[in-house]
């Protein structure tokens, strides 16, 4: 990785681009030299059809006429007639002064030779026809070194297509490492990419399908080494800030779900949502057979205060009265503004003597509490609670009988707790 | 009765006149292309189509002869009739003499002088030399005292040769025949004491006993314009057919048909 570290920042699309290029260069002319090897066998082979061939031929040719040189001369010397032997010095001579011959070094000289040979034999025989016979052993000699310059001819013509081919396997051989070096280019290239890729798309790819799949406002946004590539960096830069965005809209439905579900005046639970909450608490409690008690409670006098002092002092007192509440009662109490000045409880593992005490604290310590009003001035208020079983009832049922309760310690004279059972206890009395 | 029938005819066909001026315009335009694809058509299939007029010598053994059954043989004859059979041409032989056959293909009434012609500037301007087929020699026939160059002899030669040409350049008296195979006539009835001939037909003649009888002495003549490359003439109004003459002979050259050819009429390669 690092020793790509200077291609950092640059666009992957140019280095891939770049790298492209590099290779469609390297393997045209990879390719381009093949061709010219491949053109120059081509060239051989049509060389080789055209004038090598020919001039094979030619060697063949004039081996077969030296050949013919020497069976002229045989027939010089085993001819019967003056007129046979006469035919067959005329052959020699054309033979030996023919152009295909002539043009051949060695060939005319001992094409030559022979014919000057033949000619003084012939006219020396004039006078003595046993010149023949002394000459025979010389001819032999001379027959035999004909017959060697025959297969001189013949071997240089072939050599000749022995060089053609020659040039010919030279340029295959070389063509062949040429392409072995082209698909070697192609795979040291195929390799880079692979590398590449790897290293700076499918690597990071992965990188960020982990970070998305993991992303959660629950977790830390996720840290990215830096990408070397910008496209890469961009995404991971959207994944930080999609992270940022999804924090900021949990903190907005937070927002929006305690506005929903708090009372506007004194932050306490509001109606709908304690229904809702302690609905939930008494299932729970049902299901574990645990005790537990709702409540009611109203502030005495209420509309005698706010007659008074106004409606701004009423809700001070109201303020005053919750922050109370919620002080005074346990963590897990539920505490809700039912309506006006009503409040309605929940007391969670709590039966229907420890709701006693906790509501009684609770007025005891309302009933000595100042509030300052607005205006300086310092009003006590007192509340009736009414609190009932819950662990064996409906919400609305359990409620109503807290109300009726309460209902009965406004009718007993108020400022007091009055429970469900006792109120039963009270009528069964 | 028929006068106005035929009258009425007339008119109709006067009254047709636009249209079938139209069809005649269409029937030109058709017969236009028609042309243009007979002209394309006739560019491939000429070499079937139209026939090569060739010429050949009858008395000029062993190169160019009659058979004793009377047909066209010899070794220009073999080698343009396999020519023609390797450019799959339809030629057509005639019989020339050599004083005519240069004029006549000249003239266009012949395509190919199959005859072995050795270059000369006259010949040049009159035909296109084909590709060498073989390589002659000129050899002086006579008495062994008799010199080429020497005073007070005539020379016999083929009219119209290369021979002839260098006799009369050189100012020598010369004797003309028509054919090579009437050269020994001359010098049997003694108007010529010498003869220059080319080594083809020498090599006849020295097969014939009334020859051998001048016990005649042939010397090699080195002069080069009696000797070297031999070849055949085309019409030069043919020029494609010097192009397809040359690349039959490298093939017949090349396959073996041409040596066997040169095995058939002479003793050795003459090529």
């Amino acid at each position: 990785m690092n020793a790509f570290g200077h291609l950092r920042g640059l666009r992957a699309g140019r280095i891939f681009l770049w790298l492209a290029v590099v290779f469609v260069l390297c393997f045209g002319l990879m390719v381009a030299l093949v061709v010219i090897d491949q053109q120059r066998v081509v060239e051989a082979s049509s060389r080789l059809q055209d004038q090598t061939v020919p001039e094979i031929i030619r060697y063949q040719r004039l081996a077969r006429n030296l050949e013919q040189l020497r069976q002229e001369g045989e027939r010089v010397f085993a001819a019967s007639t003056p007129q046979a032997r006469q035919q067959a010095m005329f052959v020699v001579t054309l033979v030996a002064s023919h152009p295909s011959v002539l043009e051949h070094r060695e060939a005319a000289e001992a094409a030559r030779q022979t014919e000057r040979f033949l000619a003084d034999v012939i006219r020396r025989s004039l006078n003595d026809e046993r010149v023949f016979v002394a000459s025979f052993e010389e001819w032999q000699r001379l027959s035999a070194r004909l017959g060697i310059l025959v297969d001189d001819v013949s071997i240089q013509g072939i050599n000749l297509a022995s060089k053609d081919l020659g040039d010919v396997s030279a340029t295959m051989k070389l063509a062949r490492i040429k392409l072995i070096a082209a698909l070697f280019v192609v795979g040291v290239f195929l390799i880079i990419f692979m590398v590449l890729l790897r290293a700076h798309l499918i690597h990071p790819l992965q990188r960020i399908d982990r970070a998305l799949s993991g992303l959660s406002v629950e977790q830390p946004p996720p840290a990215f080494e830096p990408s070397s590539m910008v496209e890469i960096q961009a995404v991971e830069e959207a994944i930080g800030e999609l992270h940022a965005s999804l924090v900021q809209n949990e903190e907005a439905r937070l927002a929006l779900e305690s506005l929903a579900n708090k009372d506007g005046l004194t932050g306490l639970m509001n109606r709908r949502h304690f229904m809702l909450t302690a609905d939930a608490e008494l299932q729970r409690a049902q299901r574990y057979r645990r005790p537990v008690t709702v409540g009611m409670a109203d502030l005495d006098h209420f509309k005698n205060l706010n007659d008074t002092y106004g409606h701004a002092a009423g809700d001070t007192v109201l303020r005053a009265f919750a922050a109370l509440m919620q002080e005074t009662m346990r963590q897990s109490d539920l505490v809700c503004r039912y309506g006006g000045e009503e409040f309605a409880f929940v007391f969670p593992e709590s039966g229907l003597e420890e709701a006693t005490r906790l509501a009684e604290r609770f007025r005891a310590t309302c009933a000595d509490h100042d509030i300052r009003l607005p205006d300086g001035r310092m009003v006590r208020v007192t509340l009736s609670i009414g609190l009932a079983d819950a662990s064996a009832c409906a919400l609305e049922v359990a409620l109503k009988h807290a109300d009726e309760a309460l209902y009965d310690a406004k009718r007993q004279g108020r400022n007091r707790v009055v429970t469900a059972g006792e109120l039963r206890a009270e009528t069964g009395r | 009765m028929r006068a106005p029938a035929a009258f009425r005819v007339a008119i109709l066909r006067s009254l047709k006149l636009p249209s079938e001026a139209v069809i005649l315009l269409r029937s030109k335009f058709a017969a236009l292309l028609l042309c243009m694809l007979a002209g394309s058509a006739a560019w491939y299939v000429r070499a079937d189509e139209k026939p090569v007029r060739v010429a050949v010598l009858e008395n000029s053994p062993p190169m160019s002869y009659r058979a004793a059954n009377g047909e066209l043989t010899g070794f220009s004859v073999a080698i343009i009739r396999a020519l023609c059979e390797e450019m799959k041409a339809n030629c057509q032989y005639s019989v020339s003499t050599l004083d005519r056959v240069v004029d006549e293909v000249a003239a266009g009434d012949i395509d190919i002088a199959a005859v072995s012609l050795l270059d000369t500037p006259e010949r040049r301007a009159k035909v296109l030399f084909a590709k060498p087929y073989f390589r002659s020699i000129s050899l002086w026939f006579a008495k062994p005292d008799i010199k080429p160059g020497q005073p007070g002899i005539r020379v016999a030669v083929v009219h119209s040769s290369a021979q002839e040409r260098f006799a009369r350049a050189k100012g020598w008296e010369t004797v003309t025949v028509r054919t090579n195979g009437e050269l020994a006539e001359p010098l049997s009835a003694g108007i010529a004491q010498a003869a220059i001939i080319p080594m083809s037909t020498g090599l006849g003649l020295m097969k014939r006993p009334e020859f051998q009888r001048l016990e005649l002495v042939s010397t090699v003549m080195n002069e080069p314009e009696l000797g070297g490359d031999a070849s055949f003439g085309i019409s030069k109004r043919r020029p494609d057919l010097k192009e397809q003459l040359d690349a039959a002979l490298d093939r017949i050259k090349r396959n073996g048909v041409y040596d066997r050819i040169n095995s058939q009429f002479l003793p050795f390669r003459i090529n």
